[in-house]
């Protein structure tokens, strides 16, 4: 796919995952938005997987670290085939839906793990990475992580444990969109100088745009040729990006679109296919 | 079988075996290697032994991910650096996706933790998992029975906790004896009227209470459950209904262990009462044998507290 193509895709995503929080009257719109191209430039360009096969070995893995932001993987794994005929309607959070709140691996197919309890998926993501390396498999594990749940002290941990163990078949995307919860992550507790931080443990760290689908790519394909040392690349987003209500409105971090805001999403994403 | 004493001691030569056979199971070491005993496996086996440092909560995380790998991780530290301070590791991302990892708590109760003090000496572990679905909880009561535990850990596939100490484990069972799957054993049967439930390293010393009753011609049964919450509630039923007074001793708070798991069998299977033998408050440093005479686990104290019953 072009990048073009795959900016596409994105946008058909984020709107996906809008009329899932819509439809579901509940869920968090504006960290799916901002995390979308990533999302979509690593199930559509990068990743080396099988939807017919969800749990074949060898595949690459995905961690949500961020689990609240699922509905844009939700929608992105309907997409791909995951669920056999694509879904027209996802029961986002419904009762006995395979849509859970936050990811559950056992419910919905191409879910590689359970997340959602923040500052998890870097620790859970290395125990995948090493298995990789000890069982001398040729898979990578892809991580998205928010700047805010940096805050975890596991985060620390799990990235020191990836450095001493020279996870190279680990790339880590910070989704830098400066939001957390409670306010901006300056706000609540100071500096967010995410790139410093990994640097400082031995990661071999890169800074892009992340919705800059050509800076994605590139990203990545300088990670792959890094040996020995796990990678990182902080992206700066914008919280709700592709929908102008939402952009850096931490409203939206959890917010359901009225019927007129969900017609706007509609038009501003390039419209129901 | 190889020689040990111990239950760390059985723990690695069980994994020594198991890893022969099998090169998915692995050692998570949460800077755990020494203190674990586990010297022996990361040097046959470097290969099958991760090292995550003192990291406990990112040491589950990080086998909850070997897991979904297919590898059979079985991470060994201290029981309450496991349990409490790796508790939401351990429901949420391994009992939740119910993931093929294996927990051993060392230092658990106050005999395990004897010196080092209250930090380090754990009687909360039991309670915290039995509230949590899918675990299957393993309380070996020497380092025969930790040998055929961790072999029949292996043998499930989901998680599993067992319990250990650090050493000072009396050897009560016969070294071919293999870990009931039942859950329970009956040890002694001097008679029906009174039987004691124990769990874990306690058990040497309601052996040696049974013996002394017994000399004084008050005859009771003694049963080690080394499975709580398992399988078979309604064979622990029947032998609660065959008594007419029931004891539970345990090195862990009254409240969420064995005590629990028999209460909540008798009142919903066979109503009666059931006197609980166990901790009370926090503990203190002191050797491990003179620590749990101080805090009511001596063979004349739980001697005292049966013959009450003949009184009545």
């Amino acid at each position: 796919m072009t990048n073009e193509d795959l900016k596409r895709k994105a946008d058909y995503l984020r709107l996906e995952a809008v009329r899932m929080v819509y439809e579901g009257k509940d869920g968090h719109p504006g960290p799916a938005l901002s995390i979308a191209d990533i999302v979509t430039t690593l199930y559509f360009d990068e990743m080396n997987i099988d939807a017919k096969n969800p749990n074949w070995d060898d595949r690459d893995r995905f961690v949500l670290s961020k689990g609240h932001a699922c509905p844009i993987l939700y929608a992105t794994l309907n997409d791909k085939g995951y669920f056999g005929e694509k879904l027209e309607h996802f029961s986002l959070r419904a009762l006995g839906s395979m849509f859970q709140g936050h990811p559950v691996m056992k419910k919905t197919p191409g879910v590689d793990i359970t997340s959602g309890s923040l500052g998890n998926g870097i620790a859970i993501a290395s125990g995948m990475a090493i298995a990789g390396k000890r069982s001398k498999k040729p898979y990578r594990v892809f991580v998205v992580v928010g700047d805010g749940e940096l805050q975890e002290g596991i985060v620390w941990e799990g990235v020191n444990i990836a450095a001493a163990n020279k996870l190279d078949n680990l790339f880590v995307f910070v989704d830098k969109n400066n939001w957390q919860s409670g306010g901006t992550v300056e706000g609540i507790l100071g500096s967010n100088n995410v790139s410093e931080r990994f640097h400082s443990f031995g990661w071999y760290v890169q800074e892009i745009d992340g919705h800059d689908i050509a800076q994605i790519r590139d990203a990545i394909t300088q990670a792959k040729k890094q040996k020995g040392k796990p990678n990182v690349i902080v992206c700066s987003d914008i919280k709700g990006k592709g929908v102008d209500y939402m952009e850096n409105n931490n409203a939206w971090h959890k917010g359901v679109p009225t019927d007129e805001q969900y017609r706007s999403a509609i038009e501003q994403l390039g419209g129901r296919k | 079988m190889s020689s040990f004493s111990g239950t760390r001691e059985a723990f690695t030569a069980a994994m020594m075996e198991l890893r022969r056979k099998d090169d998915k199971v692995l050692f998570v070491s949460a800077d755990s290697l020494k203190a674990m005993r586990a010297t022996a496996f990361s040097d046959e086996f470097p290969e099958s032994y991760v090292e995550v440092g003192i990291a406990e909560q990112a040491g589950v995380a990080v086998s909850a991910g070997l897991a979904t790998c297919g590898m059979i991780p079985f991470i060994g530290t201290y029981a309450g650096f496991l349990t409490m301070r790796a508790c939401e590791q351990m429901r949420t991302f391994v009992a939740y996706p119910n993931l093929n990892v294996k927990f051993v708590g060392i230092n658990a109760g106050l005999i395990g933790g004897e010196r080092e003090g209250v930090t380090h000496q754990f009687y909360e572990d039991l309670g915290i998992l039995s509230s949590i679905p899918n675990f299957t909880i393993f309380t070996p009561a020497d380092s025969a029975q930790m040998y055929w535990a961790i072999k029949e850990a292996y043998a499930i596939d989901g998680p599993v906790y067992i319990r250990a100490g650090s050493g000072r484990e009396v050897d009560v069972y016969d070294k071919e004896t293999p870990f009931s799957l039942d859950g329970f054993r009956i040890l002694k049967e001097f008679g029906k009227k009174y039987v004691v439930f124990a769990s874990g390293f306690i058990l040497d010393r309601v052996l040696a209470a049974a013996d002394a009753l017994h000399r004084k011609g008050i005859h009771i049964k003694v049963v080690d459950v080394n499975i709580l919450y398992g399988k078979h509630p309604d064979k622990l039923a029947d032998l609660i209904k065959e008594a007419d007074h029931v004891f539970t001793v345990e090195d862990h708070n009254i409240n969420g262990g064995l005590g629990s798991y028999i209460c909540h069998i008798a009142s919903e299977l066979c109503p009666k009462h059931v006197d609980r033998i166990g901790l009370h408050s926090f503990a203190e440093s002191g050797p491990a044998k003179e620590l749990a005479d101080a805090y009511g686990f001596s063979v004349e104290e739980i001697c005292k507290r049966i013959e009450k019953y003949e009184e009545l």
